[in-house]
């Protein structure tokens, strides 16, 4: 779409004197629907649409954005960024290149079941409305003062157009449900749940998370935590982290730090930089033989889903820790050129309106052998979390605290009384080098990854199996 | 540009009213916006960024739909309208509805700094003497980001409201490396002040060199003393969980309370401020046309008020303050009001504590009860008898936010205009001290 436009860009980008210049038509168009306690608050379309161009021009990088799709309107797009990269020569030390690279010529698009448009907006409202009449019939001991409800589909479409050759067109459906949902206790106060789903595909993909089955389990499963929970044991016990929480922890302590700008220091001062040093790379261990964790943009139905980066460059498999081997970083072309190999396809780009960062897609630890039952059945004292609401690392991605929410106790093999706001508060390297086991079961989870400058929210998924860390000290969350 | 864009926002209003929409706000905003980002020294990589947006807010029998598209010229119009049909027809009465009110909006004036305007294209070479501020400072790199931006804001309704507000504004933060420790300093501002961004880069750098020597702390209670960057981030999450439309969605920790509770220590007063016309976030008028207005959200320890549109003001049996969104009440600029110490005596006054520069990732694990953590990042100094005694790194406040409001018992005379990436909403905060509070870190 827009290819002659796209093109012209380019070419006149090169015209101007740039030495590399991209221009990339991304529209991402959609709906969204706003429940509050089986009210709808609003109904709504957003769109953004544009064309986004990035040159290098005297060893500056610049980009620049219009909503105006004639070639007047890109002209005037190059014309400011080359202006821009001109400009800017007072800054410039290391004169920015990219890597050479086996660029695509490609089209690919997700194929869809159910299209969105066909299934009726009143259908998809309904289902949500029901929702707050529906989940309070499995609770015993505890109201539910609020459920808050987003419903949100859309359609994300991309050309691609690059002066070393690539042109990419891409079409990706995405889906995704999250609900906040707040149970009430007479004398225990108030406990807080946000769950989220996420995939791409057609409306087939929401249908398979069946929403009311799975949100009555989830209020089900935490009303006790609420009504009963005690804190969780003083002393050093065996921790069972489920893959919710696991997909959480490699997300932020594998494909963070290996994100190869933020080790260069490309977002030292807002995402900040990384434990990992580029000497680290392909030699120093973070972790035992079962740390191996993938960042993989091309797994089907995936919320990160992929095949050609927004550089054109195809997508694979990341091996990011392999064995405990701090292994293969995540790249573009801009650190592919500066630590002098190939990108990995990691360049993305939120909207038109946005420059491609090394972004992570679907990251997960790989699974093992082990059913839950084999990966409990030996722990005399232990507990088991399962979920979360707070957690945060550091800006080297060191650091990191998680609170799980829906959590036990494991008492002699078996999963015993619900727990209150265990805090598990580890580094990197002590939860890499603490796995004892893992689950043979892989589940993935949807996020939205912040990073930039401005901040581009990107789609991701990350996941892993349950996992069974050594002994270790539990604290508890300040009430 | 004002004709143009008044133009299309009131058509939409009439087209949407010839549709038969009982209600129609159009609020169509034009941005150019340049950005320079450095790191290590060194750009990385410089931004120009022009659009136009449209935020549209219909209703019909109670029913809302909401579009956010861009849009180029009249022609736009009825594309945007033909595909809401299908919307309203679906959708259910809203509980959180109310009539547009009447407009009562002032636009306010001298917003804007033509220099802003002028140096747009050449944001690199401010940009530069920032660093060099940072270098001739000492830092040893530096990495960091300047925008310049002018908004230009038409809204149009079917109460009457046809206003038009325009200002500049300017975000620089700095983040200065020396030996293995770092500092940071930010300024948000509608005026390019040379002084104060070349501040950013002395103070970022000089609070990296306070102290050198390493130490270490246990987990436990400590007395802080929080600059303006951790007051403007963790303020911001108070401000934004005051907006009523948060409390009725239980993301609030003002679910359980009620004007006149008492809420943090009387020291603390935290005022929404829109009309505070340097920093970004001033506007005379919201997103359904009502004036805005100044009011206190925590004054003197209770709380006050929460942030109303005439929406969420009638289903609470209140009324509107004039922080309209196109959906939910929002701040629009956090403000707290100074005390009586010097950023000195405030150190002076812990006998073992720490100093925290800067925080990020402040999660919550319940809204309603307000049980966060936060990491610190840059310097953390520890205070001894009222002095420095060394460096410690990245630690955690994890506690309530009403134990830390609840234990502030000093606040500095000076205060900081702040905006960054950490504190989105512009502020003006100062140093303030707390007792009490609870730090964690790994163990393990």
């Amino acid at each position: 779409m827009y290819e002659d436009v796209l093109y012209y860009a380019v070419d006149y980008a090169l015209s101007q004197g740039a030495t590399y210049a991209e221009a990339r038509y991304h529209k991402n168009y959609g709906s969204e629907i706003i429940v509050r306690n089986g009210s709808v608050v609003s109904a709504g379309m957003l769109k953004r649409e544009g064309i986004g161009i990035r040159v290098i021009l005297e060893g500056a990088m610049a980009f620049s954005s219009t909503t105006d799709l004639s070639r007047e309107g890109v002209r005037k797009a190059v014309d400011k960024a080359v202006s821009l990269a001109r400009s800017s020569r007072p800054l410039i030390k290391r004169p920015h290149t990219l890597s050479d690279e086996r660029v695509g010529k490609a089209k690919y698009e997700v194929v869809v079941k159910e299209k969105f448009e066909d299934i009726a907006l009143e259908d998809k409202i309904k289902l949500m409305v029901a929702l707050w009449s529906e989940l309070p019939r499995v609770l015993r001991e505890t109201k539910m003062v609020s459920l808050f409800e987003e419903y949100r589909e859309g359609i994300e479409e991309k050309t691609l157009i690059t002066s070393d050759g690539a042109c990419v067109v891409s079409k990706v459906p995405r889906v995704f449900y999250g609900a906040n949902i707040v149970l009430a206790h007479s004398q225990k106060g108030t406990l807080q749940r946000l769950i989220e789903f996420g995939g791409s595909g057609g409306y087939e993909i929401f249908r398979s998370w069946n929403i009311e089955d799975r949100l009555k389990e989830e209020v089900k499963n935490i009303e006790p935590v609420l009504a009963k929970g005690t804190e969780p044991p003083k002393e050093p016990v065996d921790v069972i982290i489920g893959s919710e929480v696991v997909g959480l922890i490699v997300h932020e302590s594998a494909g963070h730090p290996m994100e190869a700008d933020r080790i260069w220091g490309r977002e030292a001062a807002q995402a900040g930089e990384s434990y990992v040093k580029p000497e680290m790379i392909g030699k120093e261990r973070i972790g035992n033989e079962l740390a191996t964790v993938i960042d993989d943009p091309t797994v089907p139905g995936s919320y990160g889903f992929y095949l050609y980066d927004d550089e054109g460059v195809p997508a694979r498999p990341r091996y990011i820790y392999y064995r405990g081997l701090i292994n293969e970083p995540l790249h573009n072309r801009w650190s592919a050129a500066v630590f002098g190999v190939k990108s990995n396809a990691a360049a993305r780009a939120m909207d038109y309106t946005s420059e491609p960062l090394v972004r992570m897609a679907n990251t997960y630890l790989e699974p093992g052998d082990r059913s839950f039952e084999e990966l409990i059945e030996d722990i005399k004292l232990g507990i088991y979390v399962k979920s979360y609401m707070e957690w945060n690392i550091d800006d080297i991605r060191w650091g990191q605290r998680y609170v799980g929410l829906e959590s036990y106790v494991i008492r002699k093999g078996e999963i015993a009384e619900p727990i209150l706001y265990p805090v598990l508060e580890f580094t990197t390297k002590s939860f890499y080098s603490s796995i004892v086991a893992k689950g043979k079961e892989l589940r993935f989870y949807p996020g939205t990854c912040g990073k930039g400058e401005p901040a581009q929210g990107i789609p991701v998924w990350f996941g892993g199996p349950d996992v069974r860390l050594s002994r270790m000290r539990v604290g508890v969350a300040p009430r | 540009m004002k004709e143009f864009l008044l133009d299309l926002a009131k058509l939409i209003v009439d087209k949407g009213k010839q549709l038969g929409y009982d209600d129609v706000v159009a609020k169509v905003v034009g941005t150019d916006e340049a950005m320079v980002k450095v790191a290590n020294s060194q750009l990385t990589v410089a931004q120009i960024w022009r659009t136009v947006t449209l935020e549209l807010y219909l209703a019909k029998d109670r029913k809302v739909v909401v579009v956010e598209a861009p849009i180029k010229e009249r022609g736009d119009v009825d594309e945007i309208l033909s595909n809401l049909g299908a919307y309203v027809k679906a959708v259910k009465e809203s509980e959180i509805y109310a009539p547009l009110p009447e407009p009562s909006g002032k636009p306010l004036d001298g917003l804007v700094d033509p220099k802003v305007i002028d140096v747009m294209y050449r944001s690199s070479e401010v940009a530069a003497e920032v660093v060099s501020a940072a270098h001739n400072e000492g830092a040893e790199k530096v990495a960091g980001t300047l925008t310049l931006s002018i908004d230009r804001k038409a809204l149009a309704n079917s109460a009457g409201a046809e206003f038009y507000e325009e200002g500049t504004a300017v975000e620089a933060y700095l983040r200065a490396f020396y030996k293995d420790n770092s500092g940071h300093w930010a300024y948000g501002s509608r005026v390019l002040d040379m002084n104060a961004l070349r501040d950013v880069g002395r103070k970022a750098t000089l609070y990296a060199k306070l102290a050198s020597n390493a130490v270490d702390i246990a987990p436990g209670r400590y007395d802080v003393v929080l600059s303006p960057l951790v007051v403007g981030n963790l303020m911001d999450v108070v401000a934004w969980t005051a907006s009523a439309f948060y409390v009725l969605s239980g993301f609030s920790m003002f679910m359980k309370v009620k004007p006149g509770d008492e809420v943090a220590s009387e020291e603390f007063t935290l005022v929404d401020d829109p009309l505070a016309k340097e920093l970004a976030g001033s506007t005379g008028f919201d997103d359904e046309g009502v004036a805005t207005r100044t009011k206190a959200i925590i004054r003197e320890g209770r709380f006050e008020s929460l942030l109303h549109n005439s929406k969420t003001a009638k289903v609470m049996n209140t009324k509107s303050t004039g922080n309209a969104g196109i959906i939910a009440p929002q701040p629009w600029n956090t403000v707290i009001k100074p005390g009586n110490y010097s950023e000195e005596e405030l150190i002076r006054e812990v006998k073992n504590g720490l100093f925290i520069l800067n925080n990020w990732y402040t999660r919550l694990q319940n809204y309603v009860e307000g049980i966060f953590s936060t990491v610190t990042r840059d310097a953390v100094y520890k205070i001894e008898n009222g002095e420095i005694v060394g460096v410690i790194k990245r630690v955690r406040i994890a506690d309530t936010f009403l134990n830390l409001m609840k234990n502030i018992v000093g606040l500095s005379k000076s205060t900081y205009d702040i905006k960054w990436w950490e504190v989105p909403t512009p502020s003006k905060t100062p140093f303030i001290l707390a007792r009490d509070v609870n730090i964690t870190k790994p163990t393990v």
